[in-house]
C-alpha cells in the first residue's frame, strides 16, 4: 500500500526533534513505516522542498520547526506550502 | 458534432424537474403574496409569511438544465479553472510545494499563488504563516473546517442566487411596466437585450 507524504512527516516528527536537532537515518524511518527507503527518500526530498524536513549531508534527516508547526495545524486536506519565490522560479 | 460538443450547446443534456416528493430541496410560497423561498434539508416550512406558514410549491411543471458544479462555482464565485483545479484536484496529496502544484497542473507558479489567495478570499482555504528555521515565515494554505466551508459556500451561493432572482424580478417588472405604459405596442423583438441596455 502506498505511503502518503503526510504519514512520513508525522513519523519523522515523532522520531526527531527540531529544537534539539535530533536526527535519524532514512533506513530507520523506512523500517518504522514498513516501507522501502526509495519511497521514503522521495517523500523526504519533497518535504525538504517545502521546508518541512531537513536532509543533512550525512544522510540523516529530521523534522523542521515549520514541519512541526504544519502538523499542529491539524489540517487534513489541501496543504500547500508557498515559500517566497527566488528570481529563478519567477 | 460530438456528444461533448452537443452537451456544451445544451442540445442533448437531460433536463431536471422539481419534484416535491423526491427533491433534495423544497420550494415554499406564501399563499397571499409573491414570496417564494428555497430550503435545503428540511420538510417543514422554514418560515411564515403574513402570519401563516408558507406552503410547499406543488403545482409547477418546469424543467431546467441540470447545473454543473464547475459552472456553478465559476458563475457564483468567479472562480476560474485554475482555482477549481487547485481546489478540486490537489486534495489529500499534501503537503505540496506551490511549485509542485504548478508543475502538476501546468500553471505558472505565480498563477498558483494568485488563486490560492483567491480561494482564501472565498473562504475555501485558510492561510497560515509558519516560522522558518532560518528566520522569516512561509505561507501555508490548508483546508478550512468542513462545516465552515459548507456554510460559506452555501451562503455564498444563496447570495448569488438572490442577486440572480432580483435580476429576473427586475426584468419581469420592467416588462410589466412597459406593457402598461405602451398598451398599444408590442414588446421589442429582443426584449432581454433592451432590458440589459438599460
Amino acid at each position: 500500500m502506498p505511503i502518503s507524504r503526510r504519514v512520513v512527516l508525522e513519523r519523522l516528527a515523532t522520531e526527531t526533534d527540531a529544537d534539539s536537532r535530533e536526527t535519524m537515518t532514512v533506513e530507520a524511518l523506512a523500517a518504522g513505516l514498513d516501507t522501502d527507503e526509495r519511497t521514503v527518500e522521495a517523500h523526504l526530498q519533497r518535504l525538504a522542498d517545502c521546508e518541512l524536513a531537513r536532509i543533512h549531508a550525512s544522510g540523516r534527516v529530521r523534522v523542521t520547526i515549520t514541519g512541526e508547526e504544519i502538523l499542529e495545524l491539524g489540517a487534513d486536506e489541501v496543504v500547500i506550502v508557498d515559500r517566497p519565490t527566488t528570481d529563478t522560479e519567477r | 458534432m460530438s456528444e461533448k460538443e452537443a452537451d456544451q450547446h445544451g442540445e442533448s443534456s437531460a433536463e431536471v424537474e422539481y419534484d416535491p416528493a423526491s427533491s433534495r430541496y423544497d420550494l415554499f410560497e406564501c399563499p397571499d403574496c409573491d414570496n417564494v423561498v428555497l430550503a435545503l434539508g428540511r420538510d417543514d416550512p422554514p418560515m411564515s409569511c403574513h402570519d401563516e406558514p408558507m406552503e410547499r410549491v406543488t403545482d409547477i411543471e418546469m424543467q431546467v438544465k441540470p447545473p454543473d458544479v464547475k459552472q456553478v462555482l465559476l458563475q457564483a464565485f468567479g472562480l476560474p479553472k485554475a482555482g477549481l483545479d487547485i481546489c478540486l484536484c490537489v486534495i489529500s496529496e499534501g503537503p505540496l510545494s506551490a511549485s509542485e502544484v504548478a508543475d502538476s497542473l501546468g500553471y505558472d507558479r505565480s498563477t498558483i499563488t494568485r488563486y490560492l489567495n483567491k480561494l482564501v478570499e472565498l473562504g475555501l482555504l485558510q492561510r497560515s504563516e509558519l516560522n522558518l528555521e532560518e528566520g522569516g515565515v512561509v505561507n501555508v494554505y490548508h483546508s478550512v473546517d468542513l462545516e465552515r466551508m459548507r456554510r460559506e459556500t452555501l451562503i455564498g451561493f444563496y447570495v448569488w442566487a438572490g442577486e440572480a432572482a432580483a435580476l429576473i424580478e427586475d426584468a419581469n417588472l420592467t416588462k410589466r411596466d412597459y406593457l402598461e405604459e405602451n398598451p398599444d405596442r408590442e414588446l421589442p423583438d429582443v426584449f432581454w437585450e433592451s432590458f440589459s441596455e438599460e
